[in-house]
């Protein structure tokens, strides 16, 4: 059998080897790019600081910035894929900890970028007081908490709900927690991190020029980047500079969707939970490269399959010794007595620091702080009327078409990926020529961040309204109000609730850049929660800065709880299309 | 039953001393005799019931349940058989036959008439003695999973306990397929849990060999309902999985995957995932997942149920094929299940739980040589007896008295008034009586569905329920001739008069000025009999019952119930 087989399968491999190596180029070209990269970076980040590097508004210094705003971005998204797991795990895990994790998250996602700005950057350089790694660090770990949030409720989301059946099995079978998460929990939840994650960096780049250039007290940060070659391009007034710096971020960012999400969401259909093949599946022709590769494959076959194979029988070996032996170990549950009551005793230091600091805000700074909130709850809530207004007939105007539906929604995916901050600079210029001013800019910027949520989950809605009940409206002859009031209006409620609870939350965090802009070396700022919160990050008034932060994350949360929590429940229980 | 004469009987049949047995079988009261009969391994059972007189046979056939004397009196030679009935006490004889279903009773008339030549069968002297064997090696054995004591509850919202699985004793000795059987809802699965080690009982405790449960590594598998299995990993990593979390190396891994789903018949699937097979195979995947491990015993959680009616039964009889050929090292199977036929096809003993809380109601052995026919005498006579047991609360192994006077709160059946209207129609056009499983052939239709329907039907005292057959009462009667309004009148009358719930609901409409009431008053209320999920469905019945008998209507925007209005003043439930 052997000697059969064997000159069958040489020949097989000497006739492809040319082709295989043709399709393998790129990668080979690619992983080569990405080491040169690597290198340059490790070189810059071990420079001397320089806060004020001064940045060039050639274009032909753009490259260089795209792949500094590109590593930061990257750099914090897997920083934050680490916390996301750690922190979901946890909280799917252990009920006591979730019990306090989840409210924690639920807060913490509901303050703005920049409040995070001062405490992160202090601590960062001054743990890295001589070398730009620090100044970059805390930039990292800004961008990384506009990232990190969604990705970790999502995960965490998942893990609770994975069906009783599945998670019997793996208890049953003697799963370790390794195991158990390699080949349960982490596949069960890769659809959900996957759209989360690009939304995330989606999110990094919204707030990239706020992340990259900023005053703290009477420092003035800057740091080679897209965000801060955009900042000062605005500052100077130079519109030919604005549009090349736009142009190279749009192309990064449709660049980065064709590389690695379309690839990564092809890729995560595998792990859909579902009993029957799809018909349409998402295709991507990056991940069939990827696929066919022969060097990729013999890599993953060297290296991380064995990897993975040690690993698990390790933990499977551990976790049956540990069955067998003794349990409970005592000095691990004195560990976490130990550390549960530190963990409690610091947050009541902060939280008595913190009301210390608060019952220090003078009563005018008081009003100015309720005064904003109220103008900015108006402002968000005007701009998700607006966006209501469009996109709820142009989204049904498109769902009802399933043709229409395939050409437009690609289009629409990439309109929301530009950040509309790299927007605001020509939006203002035209406003202000027009003889606008911030006010309408803000709603504007507000609108460009938000109105896409809704638009697509209307889109969604609409294609899944089911064509008898259509049919039923046109069996009756339905007037165009009676069929919108009684078939299409309750058919996209769920869909459009969905869309409007992310608008809101990320409105309410982007009015800190909407309210608040810096153009031509001119401040415009207009009455505002988020003006307050930029403003006093500015000047470095730590007291204004936790009181409007604290202001944010109550409102934020309650309008949560209080608003759209029964909303979404009434659109998951009587506007329910069940089949 | 004197204990003492049962240990003694029981040493003598373990050493084989036959005469001594009988002799002292014979001197017990039949009563006591046909208890401790049941309590001997069914092989023994069989050669003293061949060794005793036709008089005490004879006593003994009226006091076992009718479906247990039947298969003995099958034991003993056609002949001797009728000359068994012939002794029989006329009124008792006649009792015997009643209770048996149309087909067995066709078959022993026949049977008794044909009364063929005595040709005694040569190897008698030695099928005894195998069957000696057989009995002596039964006796030997000791359990794999012992379960003493074990109860579970849960904590009501008012922090009050509600228990759902009553104090029971349950043991597992290998050899067997016991199949756990009750309607939904009575805590089978739970049951499984606890034994299995995924959950711990709230009292008692579970020995696996003689230890602890919670101190031992006890090697089980599962095969679940829903096949449970991981749809991103190929057939062939499906079967590794539990290999791998033993730690098992990757050759060895393999090989023992590749042989396993030989065995079940999925050779060529191996890189296949789970949603390119059909439900059939999927759960031939979980098969063989779950034998890769080789475990003493195979649990199972209603593993045929989500699966079509004829790959359903090819499964089975694949099952049956692996077990019987000793082609699987499973030492034991623990079937859960609630189709009867299914648990008659495999089982060796059945195991029947009533609900509210869970309770054994009957473990008895099926002494039927596999395969079985399903359209034998002797499988519908179990299927028969079966139906019986769980239609008939009353008819409880153990002392009779207890039954409440009336509980505060009879626990609806789930059905819909329409089934019941429809299952009335068809016992009238059976001449107002039928065997109830016979109802459910005719139906097509599981016990799990047919059940809630008859109960209804028999609260509602449209009808009656009497051992496995079910009559239907002068007011079904009524009923089933009726039109569609009148039928609601009667439903409306049928109700009030029967069922405590809804005449408190319209009492309490009735008295209020307004004519509302919050529906969560009613929840409160039945929070305190009934387990949290099953008050929502108590609450959904009551709806259902009270909107068609016009006793009151529902508002859902409210959450309240109101009094029935003339109908032109209903507002139509519209969208918003």
């Amino acid at each position: 059998m052997a000697p059969l087989a064997e000159p069958k399968s040489l020949a097989w491999s000497s006739s492809s080897s040319l082709s295989s190596l043709l399709r393998d180029l790129p990668i080979v070209f690619a992983a080569l790019a990405l080491f040169f990269t690597l290198l340059s970076l490790a070189h810059y980040w071990a420079s001397p600081v320089s806060t004020q590097a001064a940045i060039r508004l050639d274009p032909d210094a753009l490259p260089k910035y795209a792949v500094f705003s590109l590593a930061r971005i990257t750099i914090a998204y897997f920083f934050s894929l680490m916390l996301t797991l750690v922190y979901a795990y946890v909280a799917a895990h252990n009920a006591r900890a979730e019990r306090f994790l989840i409210p924690l998250l639920d807060t913490l996602q509901s303050i703005p970028v920049l409040s995070f700005l001062p405490p992160v950057m202090v601590a960062m350089v001054s743990l890295f007081p001589t070398r730009q790694l620090g100044v970059e660090l805390g930039s990292i770990l800004l961008i990384m908490t506009g990232q990190v949030w969604n990705m970790t409720f999502s995960v965490y989301s998942s893990m609770k709900s994975i069906p009783r059946e599945m998670t019997e099995a793996a208890e049953t079978y003697r799963l370790s927690w390794w195991q158990r998460f390699i080949q349960l929990e982490l596949p069960y939840s890769a659809i959900g991190l996957v759209w989360n994650s690009m939304m995330s960096v989606a999110g990094g780049w919204f707030f990239l020029m706020a992340c990259e250039m900023f005053v703290l007290g009477n420092h003035d940060l800057r740091l080679p980047g897209l965000g801060s070659y955009l900042q000062t391009a605005t500052n100077a007034g130079d519109t030919r500079a604005i549009l090349w710096g736009l142009t190279v971020m749009i192309a990064v960012i449709v660049l980065i969707d064709q590389l690695v999400w379309r690839p990564m969401i092809a890729w995560s259909e595998k792990f859909k939970f579902e009993q029957v093949e799809a018909s349409q599946t998402p295709q991507s022709p990056v991940l069939d490269l990827l696929r066919r590769s022969r060097i990729l494959a013999r890599t993953a076959r060297a290296t991380v399959a064995p990897a993975r194979e040690a690993l698990t029988l390790y933990f499977a070996r551990e976790h049956a010794a540990r069955h067998s032996g003794p349990r409970g170990r005592l000095w691990g549950k004195w560990i976490a007595r130990v550390l549960s009551v530190a963990a409690l005793l610091g947050v009541l230091y902060a939280i008595g620091k913190m009301t210390g600091m608060l019952a220090a805000l003078s009563r005018p700074e008081l009003r100015t702080i309720f005064v904003g909130a109220g103008a900015t709850f108006l402002r968000v809530e005007f701009t998700l009327l607006l966006a209501g207004l469009w996109t709820i007939p142009a989204g049904v105007y498109i769902g009802l078409r399933p043709k229409l539906a395939a050409i437009a929604q690609p289009i629409a995916q990439i309109a929301a990926s530009v950040p509309a901050t790299a927007l605001f600079p020509i939006v203002l210029l035209f406003l202000i020529r027009a003889g606008g001013g911030l006010g309408i800019g803000s709603i504007v910027l507000l609108l460009l961040g938000t109105q896409w949520y809704v638009l697509f989950n209307v889109i969604a809605g609409a294609t899944s309204i089911p064509t008898d009940l259509k049919e039923v409206c046109d069996v009756f002859g339905l007037s165009r109000f009676e069929r919108w009031r009684r078939l299409l209006l309750p058919g996209i409620f769920p869909y459009l609730i969905t869309g409007f609870v992310t608008a809101s939350g990320g409105a309410w965090n982007a009015s800190i850049v909407a309210e608040y802009f810096s153009f031509k070396n001119q401040t415009f700022s207009i009455t505002g929660l988020g003006a307050v919160i930029s403003h006093a990050t500015d000047t470095g008034n730590f007291r204004m800065l936790l009181g409007s932060t604290v202001v944010m994350a109550v409102i934020v949360v309650t309008v949560n709880r209080l608003l759209w929590r029964p909303l979404y429940a009434l659109a998951n229980t009587r506007f329910k299309l069940e089949s | 039953m004197n204990s003492a004469a049962a240990e003694k009987l029981r040493a003598s049949v373990a050493q084989g001393k036959w005469d001594q047995a009988v002799a002292m079988f014979q001197r017990l009261d039949p009563a006591a005799a046909a208890d401790l009969l049941m309590h001997l391994p069914f092989e023994q059972q069989q050669i003293l019931f061949r060794k005793i007189t036709a008089e005490f046979a004879a006593a003994l056939v009226a006091s076992l349940p009718y479906y247990h004397a039947y298969v003995l009196l099958h034991s003993r030679p056609a002949e001797e058989m009728s000359a068994v009935v012939d002794k029989m006490n006329p009124g008792e004889r006649l009792q015997f036959f009643d209770e048996l279903p149309e087909e067995a009773w066709q078959r022993l008339m026949d049977e008794l008439a044909q009364k063929p030549l005595p040709a005694a069968p040569p190897a008698e002297g030695a099928a005894v003695e195998e069957l000696v064997e057989a009995g002596r090696a039964a006796l030997a054995v000791e359990s794999i999973i012992e379960a003493r004591g074990i109860e579970k509850s849960f904590e009501r919202p008012d922090g009050g306990q509600m228990l759902v699985i009553a104090p029971t004793d349950l043991s597992v000795v290998p050899g067997e397929i016991i199949a756990l059987l009750g309607p939904s809802g009575s805590g089978k699965s739970t049951l499984l849990r606890i034994l299995s080690g995924l959950a711990q009982p709230s009292a008692g405790e579970v020995l696996w060999h003689g230890k602890p449960l919670s101190d031992s590594l006890p090697n089980v598998a599962i095969v679940f309902q829903s096949f449970a299995l991981f749809p991103w990993l190929t057939v062939l990593e499906n079967v590794e999985v539990p290999l791998l979390a033993r730690g098992v190396e990757h050759e060895e891994r393999h090989t023992r995957a590749l042989r396993t789903l030989a065995a079940v018949g999925l050779e060529g699937f191996e890189t296949a995932y789970p949603k390119d097979l059909s439900g059939g195979m999927k759960q031939r995947v979980g098969f063989a997942r779950a034998l890769a491990v080789e475990p003493e015993i195979l649990f199972m959680d209603e593993p045929f149920s989500a699966l079509d009616v004829l790959t359903a039964e090819n499964l089975r009889s694949e099952l049956l094929e692996l077990w019987t050929g000793k082609k699987m090292p499973t030492r034991s199977i623990f079937l859960v299940t609630h189709n009867i036929e299914e648990a008659v096809l495999l089982g060796d003993r059945i195991i029947v739980l009533g609900r509210n809380p869970a309770r054994i109601r009957a473990d008895f052995r099926v002494p039927l040589a596999q395969p079985r026919e399903r359209h034998s005498a002797e499988f519908l006579l179990y299927v028969d007896y079966i139906y019986k047991l769980i239609t008939q609360p009353e008819l409880q192994p153990g002392p009779p008295s207890e039954r409440p006077a009336k509980a505060a709160y009879q626990m609806l059946p789930h059905a819909r008034p329409g089934g019941i209207a429809g299952l009335l129609e068809l016992l009238y056009d059976h001449d107002g009586r039928e065997d109830l499983y016979r109802v459910a052939e005719e139906l097509r239709m599981e016990v799990d569905d047919l059940l809630p329907i008859v109960e209804a039907t028999v609260l509602l005292g449209f009808a009656k329920s009497d051992k496995g057959d079910l009559e239907i009462t002068p007011s079904g009667k009524v009923f089933a001739e009726a039109d569609i309004t009148t039928r609601r009148t009667l439903f409306r009358d049928a109700a009030l008069a029967n069922v405590t719930l809804l005449e408190q609901m319209h009492g309490a409409l009735t008295s209020k000025s307004d004519h509302a009431m919050p529906l969560d008053f009613f929840r409160d209320i039945l929070d305190e009999h009934f387990a949290g999920p099953e008050v929502q469905r108590q609450i959904e019945t009551a709806l259902n019952w009270g909107r068609y008998g016009d006793l009151f209507t529902y508002d859902p925007g409210s959450d309240r119930v109101l009094l029935e209005q003339p109908a032109s003043s209903v507002e139509a439930p519209g969208l918003h």
